[in-house]
């Protein structure tokens, strides 16, 4: 298990948010570290996620592409199939029955590409919370099909218009509305960012990941796999996917952060490589983030909503430094080459925020030998990407089609009035 | 100069460094010497301010595209200082500016510069305490925040920790929506009194010269910020000065 010390990993981390935010993560963090040394809460947990999520996700050998590549045999470890779409759930299902004890009725949350945002909206419709969603303003128009089914589940999400409207505005937000809600409400971060114990409490639910590929590559592969690979964002499906594996130095971790259009100021979200994030103390910890010389956090660009965030997880900016996880970076070009060779000779779908540890595992394992194994975290599934691909790969019919939607949803609008 | 206990109420306002610009926070600095204000603080733009409502937050992000930095901030402190000794310049800032630029060697410059405070409403009272021998020797003010529902062995910490005056949230939420000043706030006052001699600084929703009214004889200080930056963007910094005169006219002393 991965344990911060007094909410520090090395120097990174810590809780740095105003006043008015303390008591509620003090009353966070007691709760946790009491329910974390208590086996049958993990039980509990592990018994919600099979029933409602579909858990354990298998791990899914890629025989063809890993002939057609003639290095390493690569697995896919299958977070796309969990319900919603993507790991996002574990973290959230994990937060529900925190919030159950806690006895708060309002949930919030900050939300990238939309899957933590959708994963919050239906824990909140299964426990009877309101939920309020936070999402930049061109995030939404990025993501839309998300944002629709987080109405339709009930769920309020505030479009915010302040700074460069992506997922760091949108976590400044929600810290906003958890000022003035914090006795009624509890925040649902999504990632392993933000102040102690968020961090340390998502790495916690996101474990099973790891644990469940240790077993499973125990039995399927009869060892440990040679590399992990994962896409990183805020980071929660790469610590998810490697904590189980620290203590374990033959196992490569490898991070694949998104290298955007060039390595140029405002054109990526690479903060692990050196001359990217700079340390630095903003949205309540201590991390590695893309800023300037006078500290002002920077603009970032991915192609993946999920991945456009301008700091990185304190846990693995740590074991960057440690040497631990080996940070990598796939360009916007690369992941769409990537995304379509699964799709094309595997059938999966993947979501473009995965399609960065795609290419980067892809990568690294031409470089490996038919003997080694390699796994990929497929962190979700790409159908919440059918616009931006469409984009990526432009054609007359799609075009064709969308026009005709529009008349028709126009026509069906001015005949109902929106009722 | 910080009041002393009990004092008569004083009214700190504000400055966002870059907004609207750089020659403006010079000029609307000497408009709110002028019409009664004692403290000011500049605040240092930030991208991120969490703490801050939708007011400040325009503004902060207002006064990066025209200028606004830690070292605009120094920049001005050094000259409003000296141009004004009858007032208190006090920095504010979320902490990553001030940590980039060094805080050891920011704090000696903000020193040096004249700057008596410092508020920095994202670091809390455990990061802050190692650097108390510091700020006694600089003579800079730490101002810590208080709020509604800080407990109270926490209000002790932070009175301890704090110099100059502490900093009273007046409710919960960010900066920029009306607050009522009820019993609930009086014994809200009451508790931090029980732990500091240090004047009360009180802020979050002071908007009017009946905020002001209401809380003379409570409190030193009245943190007027929000609605004289609003001021600020709707009528400029000539029309806000006279609108921050009549308002202190009015309050009863």
């Amino acid at each position: 298990m991965i344990r911060s010390d007094n909410g520090y990993f090395g120097e990174f981390g810590g809780r740095f948010v105003p006043e008015i935010l303390l008591p509620a993560l003090t009353q966070l963090e007691d709760l946790f570290f009491q329910l974390r040394d208590e086996p049958s809460f993990w039980q509990e947990y592990l018994t919600l996620t099979q029933e409602y999520s579909g858990r354990p996700t298998p791990l899914t050998p890629l025989r063809r592409l890993s002939r057609q590549l003639g290095g390493a045999q690569i697995w896919l470890k299958r977070e796309d199939l969990n319900h919603s779409g993507a790991h996002k759930i574990n973290n959230v299902l994990g937060q529900g029955l925190l919030v159950q004890r806690m006895g708060k009725k309002r949930v919030i949350a900050e939300t990238g590409a939309g899957q933590h945002g959708l994963a919050t909206a239906i824990m909140a419709a299964r426990l009877g919370l309101e939920a309020t969603i936070y999402m930049g303003d061109e995030d939404i128009e990025r993501q839309y099909s998300n944002v629709f089914w987080m109405r339709q589940l009930g769920a309020d999400v505030v479009a915010v218009t302040t700074g460069s409207r992506t997922l760091k505005d949108a976590l400044d937000e929600a810290l906003r509305d958890w000022a003035a809600s914090v006795e009624t409400t509890h925040y649902v971060l999504g990632t392993v960012c933000g102040p102690a114990p968020f961090p340390e409490m998502v790495a916690y639910f996101q474990s099973v990941i790891g644990e469940e590929i240790r077993q499973q590559a125990l039995q399927q592969m009869d060892r440990l796999p040679h590399a992990i690979v994962a896409c990183v964002g805020g980071g929660s499906n790469a610590i998810g996917a490697f904590g189980a594996f620290l203590d374990d130095p033959e196992v490569e971790l490898v991070g694949v952060e998104a290298g955007g259009r060039s390595l140029d100021e405002g054109q990526h979200s690479v903060r692990l490589l050196k001359g990217t994030g700079e340390t630095g103390i903003a949205q309540g910890y201590k991390t590695l983030f893309l800023q300037n010389d006078d500290g002002q956090l920077g603009d970032t660009h991915s192609i993946a909503a999920g991945l456009d965030y301008v700091g990185v997880s304190p846990i693995l900016a740590y074991l960057t430094q440690t040497g631990r996880v080996i940070p990598d970076s796939a360009s916007d070009a690369e992941v769409l080459e990537a995304f379509s060779l699964l799709m094309k000779v595997e059938g999966i779908i993947p979501a473009l925020e995965s399609a960065h540890g795609l290419a980067g595992g892809f990568k690294r394992a031409k470089a490996m030998q038919p003997d080694q194994n390699l796994v990929i975290n497929l962190s979700g599934r790409g159908d919440k990407d059918i616009f931006n691909i469409a984009r990526a790969f432009p054609q007359a019919e799609w075009t064709g089609f969308l026009q005709r939607e529009a008349l028709r949803s126009k026509e069906l609008l001015a005949e109902t009035g929106g009722q | 100069m910080f009041p002393k206990q009990y004092e008569a109420l004083q009214v700190m306002s504000h400055a966002v460094v870059g907004f609207p610009n750089l020659d403006e926070n010079e000029k609307a600095i000497a408009g709110l010497v002028k019409s009664g204000v004692k403290l000011i603080e500049l605040q240092v733009p930030f991208s991120d301010p969490v703490a801050d409502g939708h007011t400040l937050v325009n503004a902060c992000h207002d006064a990066l595209k025209h200028g606004g930095s830690v070292r605009a901030t120094l920049a001005l402190a050094e000259k409003v200082c000296a141009k004004h000794p009858e007032a208190t310049f006090i920095l504010m800032s979320y902490l990553n500016p001030l940590y980039r630029y060094g805080l050891q060697a920011l704090f000696e410059k903000a020193a040096s510069v004249g700057i008596e405070g410092l508020i920095i409403p994202d670091w809390p009272v455990e990061e802050i305490e190692p650097w108390l021998p510091t700020f006694d020797e600089l003579g800079l003010s730490p101002i810590l925040m208080v709020t509604p529902n800080t407990p109270l062995e926490r209000i002790e910490r932070i009175a301890k920790a704090s110099r100059g005056m502490i900093y009273v949230v007046s409710r919960m939420g960010v900066t920029g929506h009306q607050t009522q000043w009820g019993e609930d706030f009086q014994s809200y006052l009451d508790r931090i009194r029980q732990y500091t001699d240090l004047p009360l600084a009180v802020g979050f929703g002071v908007r009017s010269a009946d905020d002001l009214n209401a809380l003379a004889g409570k409190t030193e200080v009245a943190a007027f910020c929000s609605k004289y930056i609003e001021w600020q963007r709707n009528d400029g910094s000539d029309v806000a000065a006279e609108k921050m005169e009549a308002m202190i006219g009015e309050v009863s002393a």
